[in-house]
């Protein structure tokens, strides 16, 4: 099969090699998988050769470069012509460290229409993929019936999913997991939402883990219902007692989930502030109610000892109901959004992943519709006279079904995204509505986090995004970086932790590393990882160059952006103003980032590399990274 | 003889209770018997340590629901990671008296002071015997090579002082590896912290893997297995007939297995008319 979209730049015709030239590293498997759903064929490809594997790694680079050479900028998320590239990354099932489960995929996104989409996702499933033999898969075309893939070693294929079309995730895994005569098949799927093309639907693996951010609705415009993966093949390593000694130092660096952290709000708990009432309140009240009498079981991802995955067995209203979720807890915030507490948010959580709906998407259209019905916008009878009536978990329990299935005007609309509803309710509910570029923030409370607020600002909306910087250095990168601490309340300092933060978040995604395995607020918690990569591979990469690796990543995601249209401006004008209101109670009351824009936005393009206001790299950027075929999407001069 | 880099000393001497034993014994290092503790009540089923199994001896991946050539070690019941509420370690259990050992017929397995029984690959002439004397069905034969695996207690490992690269994984604090005297001690505080059970401490006159079970064994996958030494087994008529009219082991392998029935006749009763021995 032939590479059917245009391809500009002469470099790029050869990006897989029919007989590799140079060596593969250690960790690779060396084969892509190439899925034309249109044709129905599946072709096995060579991995891009060795110099190219360098400068990307894998993961999100890899991807994000395969598309920049693949896909024209015309093409939109849900069109035949638009792809997903799925891409694993050296470290990724080695066994020998934490944390290497690592796939990323990255698409146009359907939620801001003119970034980069982008959805991870951690477990077993990646690793099944590299047992299979693959380091990657990308996805082209468009069945004109559900179809799913088969990957058993040599054996792929393509097979009827009428049976599964219409099944909720947890289903659709146990009926192809039973279908496949293996129970170690590993199953990634989408559900109602991203078979109906709700904006922001997920991709749901080996039930605790989801890649959200869009990724199950380029699936579902596919017709693509799931990946079914299974194999026993191990990817080589360079230096396996090196290996096995790098990966002893970062496990000994991982700070453990335990069971109490799976009894309480979640991660904002950590600041003292969650997300209620659309974001008008943020203290926590009795949110966890019954949390503490759940029957709390971790479910660690592959070889990783963070422990971040759990289930839970309710009790109480909800007596034996088991719940699967993994670490970041926004699924919690989401429901104390609509003003849930207790046991019901970790109910309508589990219903939430079955459906396959990102939280932050549902959290903020409903909230938005909620506070219209409270103001009197939204008219009962424009919703068949449902009432909305705050924390009525059986109101919230169907508004996931009407969002899901597309179902009625306000199912669509919360199916579209908060935008769209704010635009389509009119009045003055474009200044209540929370979403960013037209996606939607991962959802906690973001807003007394002037690190992490940035970091949500920046992202391409239809991601969640990385990084956050540091109040100090990360001791690992003492050596080269002498700042802080920063204020948690002036701007100074922030753009440039965050960037940093960035390009390390990114580079532990690019080796197939999952970042919530990373500590590197630890001394040897990057450093490790490094190490952990180059032994697996047979590099000698530096920490800079692992810096400029993951910033080689973000310049990419930004030239994505430039080529449909994107501009840095769009990072402070095109938000929900509910984002950027002050904190309306408790103890950081008064405190937003709004003071401080777009300077510290502006601050952080120039410092990462690129212009203010376009958002376009400049050449000496793009000739540092090694980019320069890219230099017709610099800034001018 | 040289097996993995060390000494096995010559069949037939005494073990540490000054009886003769019916096959090769060696030591790995200090000599000191150590143990494996598994704790189920610490235990969530996440198979840290089947994959760490497969990592350490760079076995397939897959299959790891079943004891198999590419699965030394499985966690039951085989369902998915975390699902049951109830967990079991199968594997091989390093009996003090194994009879897997005592039934080859040209000793390819020894039993080493420090607790492993290991198969030598280059040994074994892939006869099943060992398969069928097992009392936890632990050893499986390769597809590939011919002959029987399972796991060593990574004897590789002990021999320098480390621990087994599954008790390492264990990321659950389930698993513990330490002298018998040390273990036992462990076992039997952990188990009477939790009213639970010590299995393996008899069991086939005792063995080097001790389970602290919260329930019955059977309801962690664990089978019934009798306090005698050499427990009583079956070894099929079909599988000692294929041994001698079929191709097994070849002609060089054949030739082994009889000349060692020769030289020590006093090993076949362990095999043919084997009567278990009371502790």
């Amino acid at each position: 099969m032939a590479i059917d979209a245009p391809v500009s730049g002469a470099a790029r015709d050869n990006l897989f090699p029919k007989v590799r030239r140079t060596p593969l590293p250690g960790g690779y498997m060396g084969k892509l998988l190439r899925i034309d759903l249109t044709a129905g064929t599946c072709q096995a490809i060579e991995l891009p050769e060795e110099p190219v594997l360098r400068k990307y790694w894998g993961g999100q680079a890899l991807g994000t470069y395969i598309l920049l050479n693949e896909m024209t900028s015309d093409v939109e998320a849900f069109s035949p012509q638009s792809k997903i590239a799925m891409m694993t990354g050296p470290v990724t099932g080695t066994g020998l460290t934490p944390g290497g489960t690592k796939m990323t995929a990255v698409y146009p996104s359907p939620a801001t229409r003119n970034t980069l989409g982008r959805g991870a996702t951690s477990g077993f499933w990646g690793v099944a993929l590299k047992s299979a033999g693959y380091d990657g898969i990308i996805i082209q075309g468009q069945s004109d019936h559900p179809v799913y893939l088969y990957i058993d070693e040599d054996r792929v294929e393509l097979r009827d999913a009428r049976a599964v079309w219409g099944k909720g995730t947890r289903q659709t895994e146990d009926m192809l997991r039973r279908q496949s005569g293996h129970q170690d098949t590993r199953v990634a799927c989408i559900g109602p939402a991203g078979e109906n093309l709700i904006h922001a639907a997920m991709l749901v693996n080996d039930y605790n883990h989801v890649a959200a951010h869009g990724l199950g609705a380029v699936m579902g415009s596919k017709k693509l219902k799931a990946i079914v993966v299974r194999g026993t093949r191990r990817p080589p390593i360079k230096d396996k007692e090196a290996l096995i000694n790098a990966g002893q130092r970062w496990r000994g660096t991982l700070r453990a989930f335990d069971i109490k952290s799976r009894q309480g709000v979640g991660h904002g708990g950590s600041w003292g502030a969650i997300t209620r009432h659309n974001w008008r309140a943020t203290t926590i009240e009795d949110h966890a109610r019954g949390f503490d009498r759940n029957r709390i079981t971790p479910r660690p991802c592959f070889q990783c000892a963070r422990m971040c995955p759990w289930d839970a067995e309710l009790h109480g209203e909800r007596e034996g109901e088991i719940v699967h979720f993994n670490a970041g807890s926004e699924w919690l915030d989401t429901f104390f959004n609509l003003d849930i507490t207790g046991n019901d948010v970790l109910y309508l959580s589990e219903r939430i992943n079955d459906l396959g709906i990102e939280c932050s998407h549902f959290a903020d259209g409903a909230g938005l519709a909620f506070e219209a019905f409270e103001k009197g916008l939204l008219k009962p009878q424009q919703i068949g006279g449902m009432e909305l009536k705050w924390g009525d978990t059986a109101v919230v329990d169907k508004l996931l079904d009407m969002c899901a299935r597309r179902e009625g005007w306000l199912g669509n609309l919360l199916a579209e995204g908060p935008k769209e509803l704010a635009e389509a309710l009119g009045g003055d509910a474009k200044q209540w509505v929370v979403h960013t570029k037209g996606g939607t923030p991962a959802q906690h409370e973001w807003r007394p986090l002037l690190g992490n607020m940035l970091r949500e600002l920046v992202a391409s909306g239809g991601m969640k995004p990385q990084g956050g910087g540091s109040a100090t250095v990360p001791p690992d990168l003492k050596y080269r970086e002498n700042w802080g601490p920063l204020s948690p309340t002036e701007s100074e300092g922030w753009a440039w932790s965050h960037i940093l933060s960035e390009q390390y978040r990114q580079s532990s995604g690019l080796m197939g590393a999952c970042w919530f395995a990373m500590n590197q607020m630890v001394p040897d918690g990057y450093k490790s990882m490094i190490d952990a990569l180059n032994a697996t591979t047979g590099w000698n990469v530096t920490l800079d160059e692992a810096l400029d690796v993951g910033h080689r990543s973000m310049i990419l995601q930004s030239i994505f952006g430039t080529q449909r249209g994107w501009i840095a401006e769009n990072d402070w004008t095109d938000v929900g103003p509910r984002f950027l209101e002050p904190i309306p109670d408790g103890e950081h009351k008064g405190f937003t980032i709004a003071k401080f824009l777009p300077d510290i936005i502006q601050e952080y393009y120039r410092l990462s590399g690129r212009d203010e206001m376009t958002g376009r790299p400049f050449k000496d950027t793009l000739e540092r990274l090694g980019l320069q075929e890219f230099a017709e999407w610099s800034a001018s001069e | 003889m040289e097996r993995f880099g060390m000494t096995a000393t010559t069949n037939g001497q005494p073990g540490t209770d000054g009886q003769r034993r019916p096959y090769p014994t060696g030591r790995l290092s200090d000599g000191k018997p150590r143990a494996i503790m598994f704790d189920s009540s610490a235990c969530i089923g996440c198979r840290q340590c089947v994959e760490a199994c497969k990592d350490w001896n760079e076995l397939p991946r897959g299959n790891t629901y079943k004891i198999n050539p590419s699965t030394w070690l499985t966690m039951e019941p085989p369902v998915l990671e975390g699902t049951a509420s109830i967990w079991g370690r199968n594997s091989c259990m390093h009996c003090e008296y194994p009879a897997c050992a005592s039934v080859c017929p040209v000793e390819a397995i020894t039993k080493y002071d420090e607790g492993p029984v290991v198969i030598d690959p280059n040994i074994c002439i892939g006869c099943e015997y060992c398969i069928h004397a097992c009392p936890w069905d632990v050893i499986s034969k390769s597809d590939v090579t011919g002959r029987a695996t399972k796991c060593t207690m990574c004897s590789d490992r002990v021999g320098k002082d480390q621990q087994p690269f599954c008790v390492q994984a264990c990321p659950a604090g389930a698993l513990a590896f330490g002298t018998v005297e040390e273990i036992e001690a462990q076992t039997s505080e952990r188990a009477a912290a939790t009213g639970a059970t010590v299995y393996g401490l008899r069991e086939a006159g005792g063995t080097h893997v001790l389970h602290v079970l919260t329930q019955p064994p059977e309801e962690h996958g664990m089978p019934e297995v009798s306090s005698d030494r050499y427990p009583a087994h079956h070894i099929p008529l079909a599988t000692e007939i294929k041994g001698v009219l079929t191709l097994t082991g070849g002609v060089e392998g054949k030739l082994r297995a009889v000349k060692n029935a020769v030289s020590k006749p006093w090993r076949l009763k362990y095999r043919y008319w084997h009567k278990p021995e009371q502790p």
